[in-house]
């Protein structure tokens, strides 16, 4: 038993958590300081975390591998903080800039932790406004930063950040998210320093390792009281946006003893559209799931993944390789791992999981010039879904859900700042799957633009349905219209000053089958299904 | 003579004031029906004035039983409310977490208008419309009106403000309540006024009845007290304000004692509350009420889910945790003799912090020995001796208090070491000294009255009135000088003729979404303020104004204020632990002053 763990994890948490205050609060993209994408947490001396805040899955899991990065290469010495966002060395998509510095214990010359902040930024360059656009190669999407020194000495370094923000549509946001980040490091950094000068530097790495080997010790309890067994299970994703078709994640799941073995492997090569995951984005969402399989209160740390193995196939659409586009693979692929980890974990825990949810972020990026000043502009947000009933309860309706928690924009501090007028903000009833626990459902949003604009769209389960569980109704497709013309579900698209654009977001899926009598339901996908008949599921719809 | 009534869960309290004396007095509160306690205890008194802090609004709240409520907004923006902010509450969770929602589907209407972020109308109100709106809004008591961008353009909202009240609805419109930007915020306060504003009307009215000779004032979250028809009418000023009443009675005897700058720790059965005081209150408008934001100015309290109820336990990963469950009252800590799972209370008398034979001032007779056993067996289990363990336990609970304190103070800019900490509540004594050397304080408070300090907060309170207004792309002077007349005018109606007027703008960095309050002659000040609560600043980058605020406090009359040191029958209710490293000494008032000697 230890009777510390408690005292030291709150401390812990709490560095995290006052990061990720600092950021958001003095942050100038809408993502970062509305819409709350981005995240912070500690590492111990060996890149290993051992805290987060409660910020975006998607990113939390994915982070060690930045670390990783930096430590592989780099030596991060006293007063340098380092960045990068190239998902093939070390970061996820893009838009996603994470940084990474050493802290030192006083007199010290090897770093005592690590710490790391990631946000989405605004724009990072590249063909479309966003840098979230439908792109064929990486190099199209914006500009790569390997690891490199930001700060040195305490100080940015001019000659790399002119570099950087000549590169970039809006210089002057990226300059103050950066800021953000630095902030956020810069009182990480004190805390730890007030920490060790508290407890010493050996109680608190040592009550570093102990939290991990509890976090461990939990999950492997969790996965010790489910039966041993082994299932497949397939979900696709619709398209890359280049006529690809339907494209698979199989994901293999064993459970043996108190560990587990998730096995990506047999998933689809990768794709010329921006779908591709890396291996980061595959372990931060297969860690998400187990994550879940866990109480409310359990900690999330390095030792939270020991017990579960992740295989993948370089060159897949999980584990992707330059020159792949990734700009959905972090925010789309990674909700379709999630539901065919699900699948799988509902084949081992029957009647405990729920259905699936909306299963796509409807990312949705637009800039050009505003039309007075000529001064550039670039905006991105994603919309909420229906979230998948649960065996017990109702989905809720219009909420971010899985790898994503991100808030809207309010509508006033959108319309304010930028060319565009939001119609129609509504819950898209009916959308939701039914069941005797229903589907949640999605989401309507309408805007006006104001101004000429290049828009960018990467959507998904715009031809299939989020599934039901347990013999629960899908919930319904998505659907995107241009001036009341449905459009791709990703591209990229010219719009003109007055055009109109609806987005409706799926629903979740429900969970067992409606009561009552002339009941009619479709199964979810099985573990047999072959590639589902996107033909038939319009019809339904 | 005035009197203070503090009416909580288990106990109602009762300071008094005749001019010369104070007296206290506690009574079992009735919570079915709590104006029985209350006129109970004031039928001791025949009091002139009472100031009255209620949980009448957030109970309504908590329990869902507020008025049934109708809400109006802009067409295609019907369902606001329950799209909120599209995040969930839970990050790791497939339960559903279900959503409060305070308005049926079948009563939220969108109207055909349009009002743009300048103020300029893009769309009129279709007078057909409204007449149409108000004839159809069936069975409900009170309507809720939220308009996009009504925060720069009021008039639509007043426009059917005037014809819903005509039709004889309770109505509340956000250009009233909260004229700030941000449409959910805003709806949410809103709704939230509109839906506990009847219960409150209904409430204060048959109190009233019952007291037809004393003034009724009704103590607010933000402090102060306001008048009873108008916290009939604004009821959301109510919520959340069971422990802002500590805080004031707090900051009376810091100034009594010359203490500036304190962190008030409140440590009850439950949980702890917790609050910085730095010359003035903290104030935030960024707290919630059941899920909901409400975004008036309320003092600045952080409350934790550890109290001296608190269940330690061995968790399945095998770390000892303490709460955030709570043994409660029933079947309360192991040494009350029936409960079974081990509390911070129990972990206290382990340690003999407690004396068995006075606890809370009840007639409980603390049973050690069965405590005892109970801790020997826990501490087994660990490999450790039974001091060790309770030790432990303390340490754990302390760990969650501390983050809730670093939480308004290091996390806000501010330096602990700098204040002193005042603590009060059942618990509060006990867990002080050693949270103040955590967090290195010095200087320990604990008030003569801390058993009835949240009453005697409500018979301190001034009265105080908020007022704010957008200034997005509009001139700050112009909106303050309005907003000070307004204040002025109503501190006048109020009996105030020369109320303190404080006057703050919230800026921040063009482009950023998190302003910082700052006294509006300071406005230049700034970027030194962000640099203090961030750590940096941008030199070269403007700084904007977004809400301007003025806060009218009408002062107490000097021969209304008790005086505090005249407290008779205050006892402390509370046992106080002073470690090794502390001095403990007496001050006038019989307040304790602890200073850790290094």
């Amino acid at each position: 038993m230890n009777l510390e763990l408690e005292v030291f994890r709150n401390l812990f948490v709490s560095i995290a958590e006052e990061m990720g205050i600092v950021l958001r609060r003095t942050a100038f993209s809408p993502n970062i300081k509305e819409r709350r994408d981005y995240s912070c947490a500690v590492y111990d001396a060996q890149g290993r975390t051992v805290a987060m805040g409660d910020h975006m899955p998607a990113h939390l899991g994915a982070m060690p591998a930045s670390v990783k990065a930096v430590t592989d290469e780099f030596r991060p010495g006293p007063g340098e903080i380092y960045f990068l966002n190239d998902p093939f060395r070390g970061g996820t998509h893009l838009p996603d800039i994470t940084t990474v510095s050493a802290v030192f214990q006083a007199g010290g010359s090897e770093p005592a932790f690590y710490l790391a902040t990631r946000a989405h930024h605004a724009d990072v360059g590249g063909m479309a406004p966003g840098s979230m656009p439908l792109a064929s190669e990486i190099y199209q999407e914006g500009l790569r930063i390997p690891p490199v020194a930001l700060v040195k000495e305490g100080e940015f370094d001019a000659a790399l950040l002119s570099i950087i923000l000549a590169n970039v549509r809006t210089p002057d946001e990226r300059l103050g998210d950066l800021g953000a980040q630095v902030a956020a490091h810069r009182v990480g950094e004190r805390r730890l320093c007030e920490a060790v000068a508290r407890h010493g530097q050996d109680r608190v790495a040592e009550q570093m390792a102990a939290l991990q080997d509890y976090a461990e010790r939990l999950m492997s309890a969790r996965l010790a009281a489910v039966p041993d067994c082994e299932h497949t299970f397939s979900d696709w994703l619709d398209d890359d946006g280049f006529g690809s078709g339907p494209i698979e994640i199989r994901c293999r799941l064993s459970v043996r003893g108190c560990g587990a073995t998730v096995d990506f492997r047999e998933s689809a090569p990768q794709v010329r559209g921006g779908v591709n995951a890396n291996r980061a984005v595959t372990t931060a969402a297969v860690m998400y799931c187990f994550r879940c399989l866990l109480g409310a209160e359990a900690p999330y740390n390095a030792g939270t993944l020991r017990p579960i193995r992740i295989l993948t196939r370089p060159g897949s659409i999980c584990d992707a390789l330059l020159p792949a586009s990734t700009a959905a693979g972090n925010v789309e692929t990674s909700q379709r791992i999630v539901d065919a980890v699900l699948g799988a974990l509902r084949g081992a825990l029957p009647g405990q999981l729920p259905a699936s949810s909306s299963g796509t972020m409807n990312n949705v990026s637009f800039g050009g010039s505003l039309p007075e000043q000529g001064r550039p502009f670039s905006y991105y947000e994603t919309i909420a879904g229906g979230m998948g009933a649960w065996p017990g309860a109702d989905g809720l309706s219009a909420v971010h859900t899985h790898m994503t928690n991100s808030l809207n924009t309010p509508t006033e501090a959108l319309e304010r700042g930028y060319p565009v007028r939001i119609r129609r903000y509504a819950v898209r009833r009916g959308s939701g799957g039914k069941g005797r626990h229903r589907g949640g459902d999605g989401v309507i949003r309408e805007y006006e633009f104001l101004a000429d604009a290049t828009l960018s769209i990467l959507s998904e389960r715009r031809k299939s349905q989020p599934s039901g569980a347990e013999g629960g109704g899908s919930g319904a497709r998505g659907r995107n219209l241009l001036n009341g013309e449905e459009i791709p579900a990703k591209g990229n698209f010219q719009i003109r000053r007055g055009d109109r654009l609806r987005i409706e977001t799926p629903g979740g899926g429900g969970c067992f089958p409606e009561p009552g009598p002339g009941q009619s339901t479709r199964a979810g996908v099985t573990e047999d299904a072959t590639s589902p008949d996107f033909e038939e599921m319009r019809a339904v719809d | 003579m005035r009197v203070g009534v503090d009416s909580g869960g288990t106990f109602t309290d009762f300071v008094a004031w005749d001019g010369s004396a104070v007296q206290s007095l506690k009574v079992r509160s009735t919570p079915a029906a709590p104006a029985t306690a209350i006129l109970q205890g004031l039928n001791r008194f025949s009091p002139r004035e009472v100031v009255h802090g209620s949980t009448v609004a957030t109970n309504a709240l908590h329990e869902a039983s507020g008025a049934r409520t109708a809400f109006v907004g802009t067409r295609g923006f019907e369902d606001l409310l329950e799209l909120a902010r599209q995040n969930r509450a839970e990050l790791y969770a497939w339960r559903p977490a279900p959503r409060k929602a305070l308005v049926r589907p079948e009563d939220r209407h969108g109207l055909r208008e349009r009002t743009l972020h300048d103020g300029s109308v893009l769309e009129c109100l279709d007078e057909r419309e409204v007449a149409a709106l108000t004839a159809g809004l069936g069975d409900v008591e009170s309507v809720a009106v939220c308009l996009l961008h009504s925060y720069a353009n009021p008039a639509h909202e007043r426009r059917l403000g005037r014809a819903l009240r005509a039709a004889g609805y309770s109505v509340s419109l956000s250009c009233e309540i909260l004229p700030e930007h941000r449409e959910y915020e805003r709806a949410a306060t809103t709704v939230v006024n509109a839906y506990v504003s009847p219960v409150m009307r209904r409430y204060l009215r048959s109190l009233s009845e019952s007291l037809p000779a004393t003034r009724l004032r009704i103590f607010q979250s933000n402090g102060g007290s306001i008048s009873a028809s108008e916290a009939s009418r604004q009821a959301v000023r109510t919520v959340l304000s069971g422990p802002a009443g500590g805080l004031v009675g707090a900051t009376a005897i810091a100034r009594r004692l010359g203490i500036k700058r304190f962190i008030s720790f409140d440590m009850g059965g439950t949980s702890t509350d917790v609050s910085l005081y730095n010359g003035g209150p903290s104030i935030t408008t960024e707290r919630d009420a059941a899920g909901l934001p409400v975004r008036i100015p309320m003092l600045d309290i952080e409350s934790v889910g550890a109290g001296g109820g608190s269940v330690a336990y061995y968790d399945e990963g095998a770390a000892l945790r303490v709460g955030p469950r709570s043994a409660g009252a029933d079947p309360g800590p192991v040494c009350y003799g029936v409960g079974e799972e081990l509390t911070v209370t129990d972990a206290n008398l382990l340690l003999d912090r407690i004396e068995a034979g006075s606890f809370t001032g009840s007639a409980i007779r603390l049973q050690a020995a069965r405590t005892r056993d109970y801790a020997a067996r826990a501490a087994r289990v660990a490999g450790t001796g039974v001091e060790e363990f309770a030790r432990a336990v303390v340490r754990a609970a302390n760990s969650r208090m501390e983050r809730a304190i670093r939480a308004v103070s290091v996390q806000r800019g501010h330096d602990p070491r700098d204040y002193a900490l005042i603590c009060f509540g059942g618990a509060g004594a006990l867990h002080a000294c050693e949270l103040a050397e955590s967090l290195q304080i010095r200087q320990v408070v604990v008030p003569a009255h801390a058993g009835v300090l949240s009453a005697l907060g409500m018979l301190l309170a001034d009265c105080v009135r908020d007022y704010s207004a957008s200034v997005l792309g509009a001139n700050v002077d112009d909106a303050l000088h309005r907003l000070t007349v307004t204040a002025a005018n109503d501190m006048r109606r109020q009996g105030f003729d020369e109320p303190d007027l404080i006057r703050t703008v919230d800026m921040r960095y063009g482009g950023q979404s998190y302003e910082i309050s700052v006294p509006a002659e300071r406005r230049d000040a700034f970027g030194e303020i962000h640099q203090r609560r961030y750590g940096y600043r941008h030199p070269g980058r403007d700084a904007e104004a977004v809400t301007a605020r003025v806060r009218a406090v009408g002062r107490i009359p000097e021969k209304d204020r008790p005086e505090l040191d005249s407290v008779a029958g205050a006892s402390r209710f509370a046992s106080v632990y002073v470690p090794n490293g502390w001095r403990c000494r007496e001050a006038p008032g019989s307040h304790l002053i602890l200073e850790s000697a290094c």
